[in-house]
């Protein structure tokens, strides 16, 4: 008897058990299913923010491209002496195709435009009234890094021939099918015009879209900014004199301005008035990899990676305040303008929009907005230089180098204004990056650039 | 004081379990051989029951039984014998047999008799690996097994040990076995948990199943094979107390060497003229020297400068203290501060007995290891009580319930500036001290100086792992039994870190210094397991073993992680003194697990055997698409030497050939939610943000692993020699693959089950009784097996999946083994000019690394693995040692740009780079010393990973030595103990290879995987352990 109850109590534990296939249904509490994950207004926007996190990685705006600019266009003014050897291949002009910094920027741009077609993809579900912004902020975040990709990695500089036959980058600007894995994305390289004239229709767009202010995002003249950068690398004086003429109008029609100190516009965890767009890091989100190699142990950073030489220092006249913004420390001058942990990464300065009005209405001969010694006097005056009532287009170069040394600038400038660096011609094979060997390997449509081997 | 209070108190435990021995009468005596020699742990039964006591170091017993009960004597090698107990003592001479194989041996959800098992496993008893001194079970078996590889990544105590039964089956799934303890699988995926969790001391014997037929009933879970652990239990009569105590120290098995002092400042001095040589001569010179002596003369000079400051004499270091390198006379041996002076010890103490109807096995024990790199180390502190209940006829009831605490103090992984072992590149010049007795750090030291981890961090991960069981078997009819089990497996572990204002980490901002964090993980899985077993011999010649059932689990997984900096001073260490929180993290996971399973046995006239084995598993981690997964193995057996026609062979005592073919699965690769697409948190400054965080795959499922193996077992001269020879084919198909993608796609590698791998191998095992006779007995037993791993299909259209790394070259490429070494053949110093030469894929050579072919130039996995153990005892004194050997791999290493780099840059270099090219026509394999001052010369690639960083990893290891003496009995008893034996035993004595790094045995923890192996980067070498043990029995 005893033994039928043991059998009956046995089978119905199995019974019990076998009654739980609900139980193959778990939810993630850490995450949403794709498949709603655009569905609302909310998450929309939430995404929005996710792409900015994105944006801010430390292989893109987080620092890589900005330090990855200055090293390739290095002309003995900075030294690379710390250990990683991906930077020590990116200063000495020969990058292997492996190089983790040259890959990882690639991939991480990409994520970027993914996230960008997405939510561009998803414009419809968000209120109307919200719809322009994040539209505007969506097609500039693209914008962005469709024009650093075609500097780093485009053939050669959009002035160094006819950019129709440049290899540019692959582009893709819609949401393509739902599997990674898919032939759709073995895209081949689009021309470098082609690259040049989405940037510029994202970006024309986004201007157009975007608020006059709008917090630490992307605004209207960060858009206008941006134009401005684009048009100089095509050596577009007119259209670049007057994005950058439409940048300060914006930006100071709505408290946007110099920073009274030059010294206080670097090193702030908020953005300051100078600021058209900077990425955000606090402690807990964000990266900065400038502050890594260009800081000091001191700061919390590495062991000073990078060097700056006395070509580069000797280059400020006594008494240019930026010249006292450089710290020496282990045995060498190091960048102050990234100098601390946990500061936003600067992206764009309105001193630039000056600088670059300035520069078009010298080489025009026009005086569209200002007069090219009223800009230039502006940043001249907050460094403690003497006034120039004259100034040559030279003067502006030079001012230009020096306000915005180490910002990201350098190898872009360099190159549209077809310098030599380190005895290379500007448009040199080796002052290209390479397309990643990763890439390579899993696209078959990929031409690997001049000077380059698998 | 401690360890005897933790004694004192177990002993208290067990007087309190306070057994009731029931009113039998004992009878004693002694087992010996058909010489007369003792037989030394031969089993004796009380037929018909459970009871049993086994012989001591004399071959004596003592065992309580009931009027008429008839007892069974079993000793492995030997055919067992019954007597009567109608005499209260007396002596009994087992013959030796084949029947040996007539063992028990334990199988997935039962037990079976070794010769009618038609699947492939091996057994190793507890005893055979009883007080080795390490702190893993897989550490214990290494070498001792066919067809089982074991590799421990680093000398790292505790950690990272890569076990891989007949290969690699997955490139992205796990390759571990499966670990069961007495039914429990263990949890995989727990954080920090190992087998190193598990006393092996309390092991009655591992069962490794290796093929399908064995392992098809642990369906999704089985295809790496399993290791079934089965505890000890309580055994009928007296109460047996065992206490051991073992001492030790632990080394490593070898230091490499740099150059000194005086060989590090000539070479590199050497390294800054050549390089401005380079820039003058070959590199155009665009920096503008006059001459090429004003360039030899900057370079120069800037390597002075940084000399002073390695030496400390620079105006960098105001703390003094620092030594003129100029003098040659300072010399710091970096290498030897990465050590420590280190400890091993082992405390035990167990109680088995009972009586017919409750029987215990109670344990406590304290393990302690010393890592041999500074601020590592190892605690396990354990107690453990197995308890059986015979309720009434039908009813037996259980409880297995183990209590651990782990205490590992860690050090950072190979890469981290602050692992002690990339101390090696720190400059010979640079004393350690400053003029203040500070420990020197950068700018002086030319990295991070990881003693200043020693000084000012700590590390520690406290780990509990409970495991509970409560089980009923229930005799429901004849040769029917129900079983039913709830067990509890959980790891609560937390670990605790602070890291000084001088550290890397704790380094934080110019005011705000030192950082602690603070993590805490449980892992928590019920499970029950319920079946039926059915057993009846019908007609005297069918024999039918029937297993069916089902079993549930559930694993939640629950974590929380905050980050802290800034703390006020430097005495204040946890959390709650910071001024900062800077991260933080909780996050809970679940899984779920369904199985229905199955197993038949079926013998025919104790000749024909057959068996069935299936498994249905249903898991939540599976994508929408497959929701099940199905496993069935089936084999085939044919006791020969039971035939009349071969029973006139003399010499042919056993013969058995077997088959099987089967399939299992492994899940491990999934993660819970991993076929899904999703979406998870992205903040950007102070806003919360959503980003794709999954690109899921509905498809996603199971790896699949079928199995065919066809083997013999054998038996000669009256089993004298017994062995086993295998051969098996296992294919792995839907392989799992993180496919490479375009990143277009918004992601740079998507999962799928695309692949498939093949192993195939053959596995031979030999045993031998070379000497037995009243004083001598001398016994060997090899084992070797070779594996041939090829991957065969990746997603179908790629072939191959290549490095893209600077310093590996782990490929994935079809037709070739899983991590196969893809690189550029690096041809040594060309003899014209001193660059890097390599061979170009059209068979030319060039000095450009861009230019150079790549190759296939080596396997990471052995091609034979094997071990031998030889026993030798003389009376009371036993010696037995075991070599064990790894053939035909290869090792990369990884730093090998950094350390052995021709002085491209400041690291220390290995000795091997003196003999750099110096002149046209030298002929040498290291290019010429260039440092990378004008940065020319660097990028000819010379420290790019090619085959100049790649060598044998073939070894051979003296393993393990162990001299026992056990006491004789006339001693004994004037000591009113039962038994005693002291020892002393070595592990990794000596090792053999051509392998010019620390140690052949090796593979890097930070990027250790199934793809990535073979990878050397500043490893600590392996563990080199003497121990001096006593056990007493009483």
């Amino acid at each position: 008897m005893k033994k039928i109850i043991n059998i009956n109590l046995f089978l119905s534990l199995v019974l019990l058990i076998s009654g739980c296939e609900k139980k193959l249904e778990l939810s993630n509490p850490q995450s949403i299913d794709a498949s709603t994950a655009l569905s609302t207004d909310d998450r929309v926007k939430k995404a929005l923010i996710g792409n900015y996190a994105a944006l801010g990685s430390s292989s893109l705006f987080g620092g890589d491209v900005l330090w990855m600019s200055e090293l390739l266009g290095s002309d003995d003014e900075l030294n690379w002496v710390g250990t990683f050897p991906d930077p020590r291949q990116i200063i000495g002009k020969t990058i292997f195709t492996n190089n983790v910094n040259v890959s990882s920027t690639w991939s991480e741009a990409y994520g970027v435009i993914f996230n960008s077609n997405n939510i561009l993809g998803a414009i419809d579900v968000v209120k109307a009234a919200d719809k322009n912004k994040v539209k505007g902020e969506a097609l500039l975040q693209r914008a962005l890094v469709y024009f650093e990709l075609v500097k780093f990695f485009g053939e050669k500089p959009y002035v160094a021939g006819n950019p129709d036959q440049l290899k540019g980058v692959p582009l893709i600007t819609a949401t393509g099918p739902a599997a990674p894995q898919d032939v759709y994305y073995q895209l081949a390289r689009a021309s470098v015009a082609a690259i040049y004239t989405q940037v510029l229709a994202d970006a024309v767009e986004a201007e157009s879209l975007l608020p006059n202010t709008n917090g630490v995002y992307l605004n209207k003249a960060a858009a206008s900014m941006l134009l401005a950068r684009v048009y100089l690398q095509q050596a577009n004086y007119t259209a670049a004199r007057d994005a950058a003429n439409r940048c300060i109008t914006t930006a100071t029609a709505n408290s946007f301005g110099l920073m009274t100190n030059y010294e206080d516009a670097f090193n702030q965890s908020s953005n300051t008035k100078e600021d058209l767009f900077a990425m955000q890091v606090t402690t807990q989100a964000g990266s900065n990899s400038c502050f890594i190699f260009f800081s000091t142990a001191t700061y919390g950073a590495r062991d000073g990676d990078i060097e700056v030489t006395d070509k580069h220092y000797d280059k400020y006249t006594a008494g240019d305040v930026r010249k006292d913004l450089f710290f020496y420390e282990a045995g060498a001058y190091r960048v102050g303008k990234w100098r601390d942990n946990y500061k936003n990464v600067k992206v764009m300065r309105l001193a630039e929009a000056y600088l670059t009005r300035a520069e078009c209405n010298a080489r025009l001969s026009t005086n569209v907005g200002a007069t090219v010694a009223s800009d230039l006097n502006q940043t001249r005056s907050r460094a403690g230089l003497t006034l120039l009532a004259a100034p040559t287009l030279q003067n502006v170069l030079d001012e230009r180098e020096l306000e915005l040394a180490f910002e990201g600038q350098g190898a872009w400038d360099a190159k549209r204004l077809k310098l030599s660096i380190d005895g290379k011609a500007y448009d040199d094979a080796k002052l290209t990056f390479p397309i990643p060997l990763r890439e390579m390997n899993v696209n078959k449509n990929l031409v690997q650039n001049p000077g380059y081997v698998n | 004081m401690m360890k005897k209070l933790f004694l004192l108190s177990f002993i208290a435990s067990f007087l309190m379990i306070g057994v009731a021995v029931a009113q039998n009468t004992t009878v004693t005596g002694k087992v010996t051989d058909e010489s007369g020699a003792p037989l030394v742990g031969a089993s004796v039964l009380v037929k018909g029951t459970k009871a049993g006591v086994t012989t001591d170091a004399q071959g004596n017993f003592s065992i309580s039984v009931k009027a008429n009960q008839v007892l069974e004597f079993v000793a492995v090698g030997y055919e067992s014998r019954q007597a009567s107990t109608n005499s209260k003592t007396f002596t009994i001479a087992l013959k030796a047999d084949i029947k040996a194989l007539s063992e028990v041996v334990v199988v997935g959800y039962g037990t079976s008799i070794k010769k009618e098992i038609t699947s492939s496993l091996v057994r190793i008893k507890g005893s055979e690996v009883q007080n080795t001194p390490v702190p893993s079970l897989d550490q214990a078996i290494q070498g001792k097994a066919a067809g089982v590889f074991v590799e421990s990544q680093s000398g790292k105590v505790g950690e990272g040990i890569k076990v891989r039964i007949r290969g690699s089956g997955s490139v992205n799934s796990s390759n571990q076995p499966l670990y069961v303890v007495d039914g429990i699988p263990l949890a995989s995926g727990a954080i920090g948990s190992s087998t190193a969790d598990i006393n092996f001391n309390d092991v009655e014997s591992f069962e490794i199943l290796k093929d399908a037929a064995a392992s098809a009933i642990y369906g999704s879970r089985g295809a790496n094979g399993v290791v079934l652990i089965t505890t000890k239990r309580g055994k009928a009569g007296k109460t047996k107390f065992n206490l051991n105590v073992q001492q030790g120290t632990n080394a490593p098995t070898n230091k490499r060497g740099f150059m000194d002092a005086k060989e590090f400042v000539d070479y590199f001095l050497m390294a800054a003229a050549n390089d401005a040589k380079y820039h003058y001569y070959r590199a155009g010179n665009y920096y503008g020297y006059n001459n090429v002596q004003e360039g030899i003369d900057e370079a120069q000079t800037w390597v002075k400068g940084r000399l002073n400051r390695y030496s400390g004499i620079s105006s960098a270091n105001t703390n003094g203290g620092g030594q003129d390198w100029k003098t040659g006379t300072f010399n710091t041996n970096w290498e030897d501060q990465a050590f420590q002076e280190a400890k091993v010890s082992q405390y035990e103490l167990s109680a088995q007995g009972g009586n017919d109807k409750t029987k215990f096995y109670v344990a406590g024990n304290m393990n302690r290891q010393d890592g041999i790199l500074v601020k590592n180390g190892f605690e396990r502190m354990g107690a453990r009580v197995n308890l059986d209940n015979q309720v009434n006829d039908w009813m037996k009831l259980g409880v297995n319930l183990s209590l651990t605490k782990i205490v590992r103090k860690n050090v950072p992984d190979d890469n981290a500036f602050e692992t002690p072992m990339q101390i090696v590149a720190l400059a010979p010049i640079t004393p350690i001290r400053d003029g203040n007795g500070n420990l020197f750090g950068t700018p002086v030291t030319t990295y991070y100086n990881p003693l200043i981890e020693t000084e000012e961090a700590s590390n520690k991960i406290t780990a509990f792992r409970n495991q509970g069981q409560i089980f009923a078997d229930m005799k429901l009819a004849k040769g029917l039994t129900a079983h039913t089990e709830l067990s509890l497996d959980m790891v609560t572990q937390n670990q605790e870190v602070w890291k000084g204002p001088r550290t890397l980490a704790g380094k934080g901002t110019a005011e705000q210094k030192g950082l602690a964090t603070s993590y805490w993980y449980r892992n928590a899985r019920w499970m029950t397991n319920n079946y039926l077993s059915y057993n009846k011999v019908f007609a005297d010649k069918h024999k039918l073993d029937v297993v069916a059932g089902m079993s549930y689990e559930n694993l939640e997984q629950t974590s929380t992680f905050v980050e802290g900096q800034d703390f006020p001073d430097i005495a204040l260490k946890t959390l709650a003194s910071v001024a900062t929180y800077t991260n933080g993290d909780g996050r809970f996971d679940e899984n779920n697990l369904i199985s229905y399973f199955g197993r038949a046995n079926y013998a025919y006239d104790g000749k024909y055997l057959v068996g069935l084995s299936a498994r249905r598993d249903a898991d939540s981690r599976f994508g929408t698409s497959f929701k099940n997964g199905n496993f069935g193995a089936v084999s085939l057996g044919w006791i020969a030497t039971e035939e009349k026609f071969l029973q006139d062979i003399s010499w042919l005592s056993f013969l058995k050939p077997k088959a099987s073919y089967g399939t299992s699965g492994n899940n491990s690769g999934l993660g819970f939610y991993q076929a899904r697409t999703q979406y998870g948190s992205a903040t950007y400054g102070t806003s919360g943000g959503i980003a794709i965080s999954n690109f899921g795959n509905d498809d996603l499922r199971w790896e699949k692993v079928t199995m065919l193996n066809i083997g013999v077992d054998f038996g000669l001269f009256n089993n004298r020699i017994t062995g086993e020879f295998e051969w098996y084919d296992k294919v792995t198909s839907d392989m799992l693959l993180n496919v490479p993608v375009p990143s277009m796609s918004g992601t740079t590698s998507v999962y799928g089950n695309v692949g498939e791998m093949s192993n195939k191998g053959i596995e031979l095992t030999l045993n031998t009784i070379n000497i037995s006779n009243k004083n001598w007995r001398w016994t060997t037993s090899f084992n070797a097996a070779k594996n041939k791993n090829k991957l065969l299909k990746l997603d179908g259209d790629q072939t191959e999946i290549l490095p893209s790394s600077a310093r590996y070259a782990n490929a994935l490429i079809v037709g070739q083994p899983i991590g196969v070494f893809y690189a550029p053949i690096f041809l040594g110093a060309d003899p014209a000019n001193g660059d890097p030469l390599f061979r170009k894929a059209d068979g030319g050579t060039t000095n450009t690394y861009d230019e150079a072919g790549k190759f296939i130039v080596g396997n990471p996995n052995p091609e034979w693995i094997g071990g031998i153990t030889n026993n030798v005892s003389y009376k009371g004194v036993e010696l037995s040692f075991m070599f064990q050997g790894v053939f035909g791999n290869k090792v990369q290493n990884g730093a090998g740009g950094f350390m052995s780099a021709s002085g491209e840059w400041f690291d220390n270099q290995t000795r091997d780079q003196l003999n750099s090219w110096k002149q046209p026509g030298d002929i040498t394999m290291v290019p010429e010393a260039r440092l990378a001052y004008n940065a020319d010369w660097y990028f000819m690639g010379g420290t790019n990973i090619s085959t100049r960083y790649m060598e044998d990893a073939s070894y051979v290891r003296l393993k393990n030595v162990s001299l026992r003496y056990s006491v004789p009995q006339k001693v004994l008893t004037n000591l009113k103990i039962s038994s005693a034996q002291i020892y002393l035993t070595g592990v990794n004595l000596a090792t053999f290879t051509k392998y010019t790094g620390w140690d052949p045995e090796v593979n890097t923890d930070y990027r250790a995987g199934n793809v990535n192996q073979g990878s050397d980067f500043y490893a600590a070498p392996q563990i080199k352990s003497w121990v001096f043990g006593i056990t007493i029995g009483f």
